[in-house]
This record gives structure tokens, sequence and C-alpha cells, in this order.
């Protein structure tokens, strides 16, 4: 095959399946608490500035993944106990709580370490022969962790008793409850899965782009717009909603450019929302 | 009015004292912050009052701030500013407008989602401002725009700042004290229920949404002359939530909250951004913490807040008459309707009827689809068959405000009203839903409406007439019968209660009782009764329809109903 063609459709493989590995987080939490997690781009973000902690205290780059769990998942338990428990059901308090979060977080960060973008140095430099192309094997590497990630947790949640409970926490609370399920420590886990999951991301990315403390929200508008073009069914709308928009927006950014891009993907958004509001995917 | 004037003049004068006090480098920077204040406005029309929260406000101030600053660059010094800086300013607020109809009308409850939409397009809009070199500027902006013409240097300025503020705060404060700054209010509170009022709350909501881009709009429209350069930040994200944060630390819900959110908290920040570098961690902090325990921010300590404003006003009235009837008889036809969610068949081709005014029930066992069949008449579930004729006229899946408008008037299982407002308010809000034209609701004489109707329903319920009482002290069995009275206002020929006297004490079903036959033959109406309580059903009864598992099980009078074998079949096994 023509090796610009194979680098082009890597590019948007690529695109696609790290979204959906950055949405992943955000789409656990909604999906099983109901809560729109604004603050799940920062998450991604703490994950980023992890990857250079560990750079620049001349550790190995995966040491940055327990460190990343520890610290979102620590996070994660606080702000579900502080923030998100007292609000469960009331999803317009949450938006705000989880707004006012992200400020707090961009603004701890900012105070650390500054406004300036901060590299990571990418772990496994230099390319691979594919079909023809030569793609950068970090890269690679991460399309196959993503599609671990996402395969992997769609596996243990059909499999597992523990997606069986999740299930049934979803449907009925209260009769989850009285069959002896612990609701609460349920919704926690839950929560703070899907911020360590943010976090995760944010460190696979981190020597891809530049870090910095904004760089969270176009995580969570991205999610966001998967969310609304996919909707919450499942591992189907993720996909449908990580490609429709993963895939727009690298195609559109490559022929024009970066603002093309994400003109059409927020007009496709808002189009789903007004045409199709529960997405292409829902949930009976 | 009088006390509006009032108030006026007191604003004015301290606006105009203020550069003699603080001094000229302070009425500079001043000067900003009322612009930014302006723009804080509408944040605090949006979420303080209609409930929804705008993340990108911002976009709407750069957007203002560009079109001003072009055209005092390209057309200094000519007559034509006079139109263009204005248009500056409303271009804005048509585009908010725009975006709201199309947001809102897709959604009803669309909290998030709209918060979330307008913080991505104002990224979009500063990576247009950001890369459109050849209009913007790019990243350095318009750079040397002119002042506007006649106000020389920056100490003039503070009056044409100070002026737009004064004259901004009073232009919002008379909305507020308008009906429709009451109904902006009760949206916040419940939308569903100011739907089934009769008002187009997507278009209410949009115009909200329009207004806030005004203000945006002015204050960027000034902005540009002010600063003389315009860069891609003003429409940028963290304006955006700068303004949020000033509305809620100030706040949200208060006329003045924004003004001094913005006014104290901005030029604060701008002061000991340099000296404290944690300075924004803590207001984040504080962000949170007002939003979610202090709704009244800042302002609520010193100043109460704004209804308590209303509730000195003096009671007067203003008599309305009682609609004119265009039909002399109600017919009512369900043909074939069904409704599914998901593989769970809801209704399946449930039909029935009347053209005889009188009293309806709708029984049958919970989950034969009861209130599943108010939701699809009223076009909430979407029907997959079947058909709903009104007056002989197809009304299958219209929306709520529409069947209201024909005369269709609900009331909900859960006693529905606005707690935040007074008992008169909640009356009126069903008044208005009747008879207002969408231009009245700018009449501050309808906050002073009465029917007929009402006066006599006040006889009947002496607490209604309590209208200074805020709804949410009433007990549950009271606000059943508030909601119930708010929908008699509403003067409807076909009334659909869902079991109006769930949680009320025997003396209070017994009124209810009374007052559900006197309004039907009142109001020439056929009311549908959905009810569990056979003694109350053998009261009310005119006809009975038995409803099992979605379709029509049997119907007729309550004699025949309580000796059909078949209904008995249902009803036996303790389901009640």
């Amino acid at each position: 095959m023509d090796p610009i063609l194979v680098t082009n459709i890597l590019n948007v493989v690529y695109e696609i399946t790290t979204l959906a590995v950055v949405v992943l987080g955000l789409a656990v939490i909604f999906g099983l608490l109901g809560v729109m997690n604004i603050a799940h781009g920062e998450f991604i973000m703490i994950g980023a500035y992890c990857a250079f902690f560990t750079q620049a205290n001349q550790l190995p780059f995966l040491a940055a993944v327990p460190l990343t769990i520890l610290v979102c998942g620590l996070l994660g338990v606080v702000v579900e106990r502080v923030l998100v428990r007292p609000l469960y059901q009331r999803p317009f308090d949450t938006l705000l709580a989880t707004w006012g979060l992200s400020l707090l977080l961009r603004e701890v960060a900012e105070w650390v370490y500054g406004k300036g973008y901060k590299n990571v140095d990418v772990p496994l430099s230099g390319s691979s022969g594919l079909m023809g192309a030569d793609y950068p094997t970090y890269r690679l590497v991460m399309i196959a962790v993503s599609v671990l990630i996402v395969g992997g947790l769609l596996i243990w949640f059909v499999r597992s008793a523990t997606g069986k409970r999740i299930k049934a926490t979803v449907n009925n609370p209260e009769l989850a409850a009285s069959v002896g399920i612990s609701v609460t420590a349920l919704s926690r886990n839950t929560f703070v899965f899907g911020t360590c999951l943010g976090g995760l991301a944010g460190v696979m990315l981190a020597p891809l782009v530049p870090i910095q403390p904004l760089m969270g929200l176009d995580y969570i508008l991205k999610s966001f717009f998967v969310m609304v073009v996919g909707g919450l069914g499942g591992l189907a709308g993720l996909g449908a909603g990580s490609g429709i928009i993963g895939g727009v927006e690298s195609i559109v950014s490559a022929v024009f450019d970066r603002t093309a891009g994400y003109t059409t993907v927020l007009l496709i958004a808002i189009l789903f929302l007004w045409l199709r509001p529960n997405g292409l995917f829902t949930r009976a | 009015m009088a006390s509006l004037l009032a108030h006026s003049l007191v604003l004015f004068a301290a606006l105009a004292a203020l550069p003699q006090v603080v001094g000229d480098f302070w009425a500079y920077t001043l000067a900003l912050y009322f612009l930014y204040a302006i723009a804080t406005l509408g944040i605090g029309l949006t979420w303080g009052q209609a409930g929804f929260l705008p993340l990108g406000q911002a976009m709407f101030v750069g957007l203002g701030a560009y079109l001003s600053g072009f055209a005092l660059i390209h057309f200094k010094d000519s007559w034509l500013l006079v139109l263009f800086i204005p248009a500056a300013a409303i271009v804005p607020g048509l585009l908010a407008f725009a975006i709201g109809l199309l947001v809102f009308r897709g959604r009803t409850r669309s909290g998030p989602f709209f918060a979330l939409i307008t913080l991505a397009m104002t990224l979009l809009a500063f990576q247009i401002a950001n890369s459109w070199n050849s209009v913007t500027g790019g990243f350095n902006g318009l750079k040397n725009i002119p002042g506007l013409p006649g106000i020389d240097g920056f100490s003039e300025f503070y009056y044409v700042s100070a002026a737009a503020l004064g004259l901004a705060v009073l232009g919002v404060a008379w909305l507020l004290r308008a009906p429709l700054g009451v109904l902006w209010q009760a949206i916040a509170q419940n939308e569903r229920r100011v739907a089934f009022f009769g008002f187009r709350v997507n278009e209410m909501k949009a115009v909200v949404f329009g207004l806030s881009g005004l203000l945006a709009g002015i204050a960027g429209a000034l902005y540009a002359p002010q600063q003389n350069l315009v860069t891609p930040e003003l429409c940028g994200f963290l304006l955006s939530a700068d303004l949020v944060i000033w509305a809620a630390v100030g706040g949200r819900r208060t006329l003045y909250g924004p003004v001094i959110g913005a006014v104290l908290i901005g030029t604060l920040t701008s002061e000991l951004r340099d000296q404290i570098s944690y300075w924004e961690v803590v207001l984040a902090g504080l962000f949170i913490v007002v939003v979610l325990y202090l709704p009244q921010g800042l302002v609520g300590f010193v100043e109460p807040p704004l209804r308590r404003l209303f509730r000195r006003r003096k009671e007067s009235s203003l008599p309305v008459e009682e609609k004119p009837r265009t039909h002399d008889r109600v017919t009512l036809e369900v043909d074939r309707l069904s409704a599914a969610a998901g593989d769970v068949r809801i209704l399946q081709e449930l039909g029935f009827g009347f053209e005889r005014p009188g009293v309806y029930c709708l029984i049958g066992p919970n989950g034969a689809g009861k209130t599943s069949s108010f939701n699809v008449i009223t076009g909430e579930l979407t029907a997959t068959g079947g058909q709903v004729r009104f007056q002989n006229e197809d009304v299958t899946g219209e929306p709520a405000d529409r069947l209201t408008r024909r005369g269709i008037g609900r009331k909900f299982q859960i006693p529905s009203i606005f707690p935040d407002h007074t008992v008169g308010e909640n009356l009126r809000i069903a008044l208005w839903g009747s008879r207002a034209r969408p231009l009245d609701l700018l009449k501050h004489s309808l906050l002073r409406w009465r029917s007929p109707i009402l006066d006599e329903l006040e006889k009947r319920f002496p607490f209604l007439a309590e209208h200074a009482k805020p709804a949410r002290d009433l007990s549950h069995g009271q606000r059943q019968i508030l909601e119930l009275a708010m929908v008699l206002c509403l003067e409807p020929r076909l009334l659909l209660l869902d079991e109006p006297s769930a949680g009320l004490s025997p003396a209070e079903t017994r009124e209810v009782i009374d007052t559900i036959r006197w309004a039907t033959e009142r109001l020439g109406a056929s009311t549908i009764v959905i009810e569990h309580d056979m003694a109350f059903v053998r009261e009310l009864a005119d006809h009975v329809f038995v409803l099992h598992q979605g379709s029509l099980l049997a119907e007729g009078d309550v004699e025949s109903i309580r000796t059909n074998a078949e209904v008995q079949a249902v009803y036996v096994g303790g389901t009640k």
C-alpha cells in the first residue's frame, strides 16, 4: 500500500483510539453515576504532570503509572466524598461543583509548575515499519494499549460479578442496596476508577503533547462531544462517538486546519443535541 | 415605579461621586471593571434567575469588542459610529439568542449540555480570533483603537462606563420586577410546570440568553475604546470563567451581587495576583464553597434577597375577565394509542373518549399506564401509534405549551409549584399563562391581576388569599391544593388531574372533591382524574375507565364497574 496513505490511516486510528481512552473515565462516571465530571480533563492533566514529575526525578517513564493511580485515586476518594456524594441526583449542582474543582486543580497546577509548557521525552523513540510505512513506535504501542484498556474493561464488565453489581445499581439503587450491594462503596469505587482512568490517559499522552495547566479543557470538550454523538450505549456508543469525533476532527484538520476541524466537530455535536438528543446509541 | 426612580437617583449619585473619593487612577481601573460588571450582570440573569449556566460568555464580550474596534478604526470621527457602536453590542445579543434557540430546542432539561456547548464555543471564538490574522490581527490583536469621539482621556471615560453600568443595572432591575422576571425564576424552579402553564419555555430561555449576550456585547463595545486594544484573550476561556466566579462570589441570585462581585473581586485580583502567588487557588476554593452553600453570595450577608423587595409591594388588584369559551362542548378521543420505553410496551392500542362534560375517573392497578396515558396525551411521551383528538383536532405529540393554550390543564402527581415564589406569584403565573401575550409580560400591572375564578377559589381555600406568603412554607396538602388552584386559574376545558387527593387529610379530600365538581361545572369542562382511592371515585365519578396493562379493560358508571367480573379479577391479589 501507499506509505502516505498508511500513515494517514494510522493517524486517524491513533486519534480515535486515544480519544476512546480519554473519554472512557468520563463515560464510566457519567454512565454509571449520572455525574458529569467536568474536572475529568484536569485528571488527565494531573496524569501528564505525574509523567513530567517522574522524568524530572530521573525515574523510568512507567513509574508514572503507579504515581498517577496514587494521586488521582486519593484525589478521587476525597472529591467523591466532599463534592459528588452529597450531590447525587442533583446533576446541575455536580456540574457546578466539578467545574469549580477543575478551576481549583488548574490554579494549583499553575501555582506549582507555572504557566509554561512542559515536555516529557518519548519513551520508545524511533519508528517501526508497518505495511511499508514508518510510524512512531510509541504511537503504535499507544494504539495497542488503548485497545487493550477499552476491550479489557468491556470484557471485565460483562463477565465479572462486580460488573453485574454495577449494572444492578444503575438500574435500581434501592433494590440493589436491599439485596446487600453496598451502593455507597460501589459508587465511590466507580468514581475513583474513572478519575484514575483519566490520569492514565494523561500519562499516555504526556510524551506527545505540551503539558500545561489548561490542557484539560480540550479533552473534556472532545469527550463531551463523543458522549453527545455516541450516547450512553456502552461500548457501541463510545466506539461510534470516538470514531465520528476523532475521525472527522483528524481528517478535517489534516485537509484544512485545526480551527476547521474543531468547528466541524462542534457543529456535529450541536446538530446531534438538536436532532438526536440521546445520541446514536441509548440504553433502554 | 417610585421606588425604582429613587433607586436610580441613589445609584447614579453614588457612581458620579466615586472618582472624587478614590482618585483618577482608581477611576480608570474601575471603568474597566464596571464594563466587566455589565457582562457579569448577564450571568446573573441566565444563571441566577433562569437557572442555566453559560460557561463561554466571553465570546460575546470579545465579539462586541472586535466589532466596535473595527468600527472605531475604520470610521473614526464619522457620524456612522452612532449606528455602529450600538450594533457592536446588539450583534452579540442576536447571536446569543440564535444559539439559545438552537440548543434549547433539542432538550428541555439541557443544563450541563448548554454549559459545555457554550464553553466549546468560547474556545472556538478564541481560536478564530487568534488565527484569523488578516481580520483580527491574530495574537497581537487590534491595536491603536481610537477612543470614543468627544470623550477625552481616562477620567472622562469613567463616566461613560459608569452611566452604562447604571443603565444596565436599572434595566435588569426593571425586568426582574416585571412578570417576565417572575417567570424566569419560575423556569429555574420547575421548567416543566411553566411549560404546562402555556409558556414557550425554550424561547423564553433563548430570550434570557440573548439579553445576557447583549449585556456582554455592551461591555465589549465599550471595552475597545476604553482599552484601545482588543486581544483574543477577551473572547477566551479565562474571562468566561472569571465572569462566572464574580457572579457566584458576589451573589448570583441578587441584582447587585454580580456587579459587586465583578468590581470587588476583579479589582482585588488585579491587585493581589502578583503579590500572593496562591491567590487564584484561594479564589477557586471560595467559588466551590459559595456555589454549594451560599447561593446569595457576599451580597446575601448584606442585602436581603431581591425577592423580599417584591413583598414590600402594596397589594392592589386589577380584575381581568373570564376567558371566552370557543367551544360549547369538550370532546376528547384517544384512538388506539400505543407507547413504549425500550422493550416495555407501556400503552397498547389504548382507546377511550367522551363528548359529554363531566368527571371521568381513570383507575387501574399500578403500572396499568394511567400516568403514562397523561404523558402521551400531553406530548411528553412519544406515541408509537394512534391518535389523540381534542375538540375534533389531531393534537398527537403537540408540546405542552400549545396544548395548554388549546385549553388543557394538567396537575401532576407530585405537587409542582414554585416554592421560591409567593403564593400570589404562583397564582398569577397561572393567570398570565392563559391570557398574557408575550409582550404583556413586560407590564408590571400584570402583577396585580385577579380573576373571578381566583376570587371564588380564595373563598374556598382562605390560605390562597395570603398572597405574600412564600410557597415553600405551605404544607403538603396546601401545595396540592395550590397546584390545583393554579391549574383552575388557567380556565381549562379539559382538566387532567393525577391523584389530586394524594397525601391529603380527610377534610382536605372532602374540599378537593367539592372543588373538582364545582370547577368542572363552573368552567364547562371535562375532567379526567387518576385515582386509587375508591371512596373518592364513588363520590366523584360520572363515568369510570379501567386500565389494565396499557389497554382499556372496562368502562361504565361506578356501579357497573364494581360488579364487573373482569375488573374484580384484575384487582384481586391485593394490588391497590
